[in-house]
């Protein structure tokens, strides 16, 4: 069973799930909308962590320096995608 | 053909380890994908037009049911890889089995919920939300979906032939996709269902 | 739908076109069927995963797209020659700037600078093949199918007509009833997707696959740049393939992203378009830079100036080109923070830019200079293309834009920077690597002719542009009047196209006649350069090098010539390769009719299309091919026969 079942596998889900719920505290506490989104963010960027380092291995094999190099670059687009079109199409008008 | 050893079979060939690193590339194109489909979302989410609001439509339960499937399924295909690198070919089915049907009944959610929203007059053509709304999850289920078929021809190829450099390869490049999907999941829960019940 | 709905009726010009498609279709197929050549083309290119024969398909569907959109170019300037001119009417005239912009940009330059990326990188980094060979071979056919897919546009259902931008409303299905734009949408989108696996492939190809001791700072400038133009391919397409999407959706679907009511957004579109479209422009232009470094070194006879400048200017420009976009619409009304920052970033892509031009300008420096066809090309590149530079700070400044936004100063200033950039580059690249390809030069003098016809009458076409901008002209008008005073300038523009055709045509007659009567090249190396692509065979052999080479240094080939390490020490072992698959050409035939049903919103036989698809995809899955080995005798009797022994 052990070893159908490793340590950090089993962490790593109950973590996520942990995640999950205090994610849905933004819900069912009253908070202001900065607060619910900083909870949102910080709780889905772990939970993010989670699945590349404990599930997806990331870290193991040799060409770990163009892999960390390929997320980080493609977050780096998603965000200017996502911020510049808010800019741009909402916040540039106030 | 030359084999290096002391790696997992999944890495062992070089012709392997490039496919697993093509698939990361590609991830990173999914990330920029999904980032621009939620750039859509967050500009449209409160032009509703004459149509409802997210606040008005989006239902707590059957979110949950779903982020609770998928995570599940996230969780048993890491072990089917585990299982895989020990050698354990009953164990790997099985977890190959319990996470398709996990994906299934996400699916099945998912359906009766897009179901909902058309009874109670939200559709595609409602409103900007709306459309923006359904096409982020429809790309969503889409993989989702993509990944029921591949993820069963994988269970027949892996049943047909073991485990050789071609079927642990697969396996382990469908099993990043899957918690890949996973992640936009968790994207969506928070900043589409949460943020817009708050 | 009736049949004059479903072909464009009532144009004596499409008429023309039809029969002549349907003329070149039959002599292709009678002629095919005469020699008896259609299990060589099956056998040799159909089903070729080979990236040397990938790379010519791709050079060949490139320049027959040049001339395609180069006839759509001569048909607006015979238009605009004089005022009130009656050649083309308004609806004709916006389906030509449409496909002219479309089919040159995406069709013409992108699989030009493909095609040389195939040829030349897995050649410069001392591999065999490039990283996935299958996946290669269909990138090509779903970007040939979207080409034609795009073609045959205006004969069947009528070409899109709301600019190569597309911006919304117009190409809503309210203002733009045809099918056109949802050519554009279903195309773009397949051709697209091959775009983005081309980009995976570089990329693994490049970072995975060199010779051992090539690091990445010894690798050729050219490499280099495809390497940040795959990057760029990467995380710009994305946005692409979502923009096309939402489109689709608008037009087929009665999604609401970009209408005029019930929430919609139509400058959603326009952002979107251009937060893909800025990096795109940077897709075609970066390789371009790196072929002309490669040619200046040649033959200044030096190695290249501020090698790591180079590298990370270009760095730098692939993260800056994401963060620009905006300057594409500073008219749309948004305020002085979002202009001013995007202002800022869009002079800054001007500084890498700048240090690159210098590099080149000190690695000419004390040189000797050889005036070589592709040397000619490139030393006009430098200062046409800084013309082009400076006047796009002059665009770059959002308030100075306001004057200038939408006329014919920014014509004429994205075409000095594409032509020159793009077109000579790829033209110059062409000639360089010819030898390499099909074992001869192309004849100098008659491509020397070719380049001064090409290099002056490019000025006499655009340069009047800037001055019709200034006075006032717009993009895209198709006609003016007199009292304008457009005339003159724009009548000296026409006669420069005329020149721009003569110089093309010459130089479809330079490739002709080399072929049958230019002197065969046997050293392989005829230009005496330095990177490793010429220390092998002319033509090149299918398995690239008998023996993986071993490097040392930067320019590993010339330092051999120059008495450094050697480059071959192995001994010849048998090689794997892979094998030809006619897969790929098939997943593209399907993706075509697919595409075309999707067009005309044929459901039924879409989805039939679609599952045709998913078929594909499944028996690729079930597929075992491990390829093949070329045993060593086989080795040893190609590398003979190409030394020019007798076997």
């Amino acid at each position: 069973m052990k070893k159908l079942f490793p340590l950090h596998h089993v962490m790593g889900y109950l973590f996520s799930l942990v995640l999950s719920v205090v994610a849905l505290s933004v819900v069912f506490w009253d908070m202001s909308p900065a607060v619910g989104m900083t909870i949102l963010l910080v709780s889905a960027t772990i939970q993010m962590g989670v699945q590349l380092f404990l599930f997806m291995h990331i870290n193991e094999g040799g060409s770990k320096k163009a892999l960390y190099t390929n997320i980080a670059y493609a977050l780096f687009v998603g965000l200017v995608t996502v911020f510049g079109t808010l800019l741009t199409m909402i916040w540039g008008y106030k | 053909m030359k084999l290096d050893n002391t790696l997992p079979l999944e890495y062992r060939s070089e012709e392997n380890s490039n496919r697993i690193f093509g698939f990361w590339l590609f991830l990173g194109a999914e990330i920029v994908l999904f980032s621009t489909l939620f750039a859509v979302y967050l500009t449209l989410w409160n032009r509703t037009g004459n149509g409802p609001s997210g606040h008005e439509i989006f239902e707590i339960g059957p979110v949950l049911i779903e982020t609770f499937l998928l995570l599940t399924s996230s969780f048993t295909i890491g072990l089917a890889i585990n299982s895989m690198r020990q050698g354990f070919k009953k164990a790997t089915l099985v977890f190959f089995l319990i996470t398709l049907l996990l994906g299934l009944g996400f699916l099945g959610v998912e359906i009766m919920e897009f179901v909902t929203y058309v009874h109670e007059g939200a559709t595609l053509q409602t409103s900007a939300f709306l459309s923006s709304l359904f096409v982020l999850l429809g790309t969503h289920g889409a993989h989702v979906t993509l990944g029921l078929l591949w993820g069963g021809g994988l269970m027949l190829q892996i049943k047909r032939e073991g485990f050789t450099l071609d079927t642990a390869n697969k396996s382990f490049i469908f099993s990043l996709y899957w918690h890949f999907l996973d992640v936009v999941w968790i994207f969506i829960f928070s900043f589409v269902y949460l943020k817009g019940l708050m | 739908m009736k049949w004059d709905e479903f072909f464009v009726t009532g144009e004596p010009m499409i008429y023309g076109a039809m029969v002549s498609i349907v003329v070149a279709t039959l002599a292709i197929i009678i002629g095919l069927t005469y020699f008896k050549k259609w299990g060589y083309l099956w056998r040799e290119w159909l089903t070729t995963v080979d990236h040397k024969r990938i790379g010519i398909m791709y050079i060949i569907s490139a320049l027959l797209m040049l001339f395609r959109g180069g006839v759509d170019g001569l048909l607006m300037r015979a238009q605009l020659a004089v005022p009130e001119n009656g050649l083309l009417d308004g609806q004709h005239y916006n389906e030509i700037f449409t496909t002219h912009g479309v089919i040159m940009i995406l069709f013409m330059a992108m699989p030009f600078v493909i095609g040389l990326m195939n040829v030349v990188v897995p050649l410069q980094i001392g591999a065999r093949d490039v990283a996935f060979p299958r996946l290669n071979a269909v990138s090509f056919w779903l970007f040939f199918a979207g080409a034609m897919l795009f073609n045959i546009s205006f004969v069947i259902g009528g070409s899109p007509d709301a600019g190569w931008t597309a911006y919304f409303p117009l190409a809503s299905i309210e203002f733009s009833p045809t099918v056109g734009n949802n050519y554009y949408s279903i195309a773009l989108q397949i051709a697209g997707i091959g775009t983005l696996m081309t980009g995976v492939n570089f990329i693994a190809t490049i970072l995975k696959m060199r010779a051992p001791g090539m690091t990445l700072m010894r690798m050729p400038m050219f490499t280099w740049s495809v390497l940040i133009t795959c990057v760029i391919i990467l995380f710009a397409f994305p946005v692409l393939t979502v923009a096309l999407a939402l489109m689709m959706f608008d037009r087929m679907f009665g999604s609401q992203f970009f209408t005029m009511a019930n929430g919609g957004m139509d400058m959603l579109w326009a952002n979107l378009f251009w937060v893909w479209g800025h990096p795109e422009v940077y897709i075609v232009i970066l390789p371009a830079f790196g072929i002309y470094s490669e040619i200046i070194s040649t033959f200044s006879r030096k190695n290249l100036y501020g090698y790591k400048s180079m590298v990370w200017s270009m760095i730098v420009i692939s993260l800056l080109s994401f963060v620009v976009w905006a300057h594409h619409f500073y008219t749309m009304g948004h305020g002085v923070m979002v202009n001013g920052i995007f202002s800022i970033t869009t002079m800054a892509i001007a500084i890498p830019t700048g240090v690159k031009i210098f590099n080149w300008l000190f690695t000419l420096h004390k040189g000797r200079i050889e005036f070589t066809t592709p040397m000619l090309y490139s030393l006009a590149f430098i200062p046409i293309f800084t013309i082009g530079g400076v006047t796009g700070v002059m665009l770059a400044m959002a308030s100075a834009d306001y004057q200038y936004h939408n006329t014919m100063f920014l014509v004429a200033h994205f075409h000095y920077v594409l032509i020159p950039g793009t077109v000579f580059a790829v033209i110059a690249g062409f000639y360089y690597w010819f030898p390499k390809l099909f074992g001869f030069r192309l004849n100098e003098r008659q491509g020397k002719l070719a380049f001064w016809t090409i290099a002056i009458s490019f000025n006499v076409t655009f340069l009047p542009l800037f001055f019709l901008g200034l006075k006032g002209m717009t993009r895209r008008m198709y006609t003016y009047s007199e009292s304008t005073g457009f005339g003159p300038l724009n009548l000296i523009a026409s006669i420069g196209s005329v020149g721009l055709a003569i110089g093309f045509i010459l130089l479809v007659y330079n490739i002709y006649w080399s072929f049958r009567y230019a002197p065969r090249d046997t050293t392989g190396d005829p230009w005496n350069a330095r990177t490793l692509e010429w220390s092998t065979h002319s033509p090149v052999p299918e398995y690239n090098f008998a023996v993986v080479p071993k490097v040392n240094g930067l320019d590993p080939f010339w330092e051999a010539k120059k008495g450094g390490p050697a480059l071959y020490e192995d001994k010849i072992e048998e090689i794997h390769m892979p094998n030809n698959s006619g897969q790929p050409v098939i997943l593209g035939i399907i993706f075509f009719f697919f595409g075309f049903f999707m067009v005309f919103s044929w459901w039924v036989p879409a989805i039939v299309a679609g599952i045709g698809v998913l078929v594909m995809l499944a028996v690729r899955s079930f597929e075992r091919d491990h390829g093949r080995h070329i045993p060593v005798k086989e080795i040893l009797e190609t590398e003979s026969r190409l030394r020019g022994e007798q076997v």
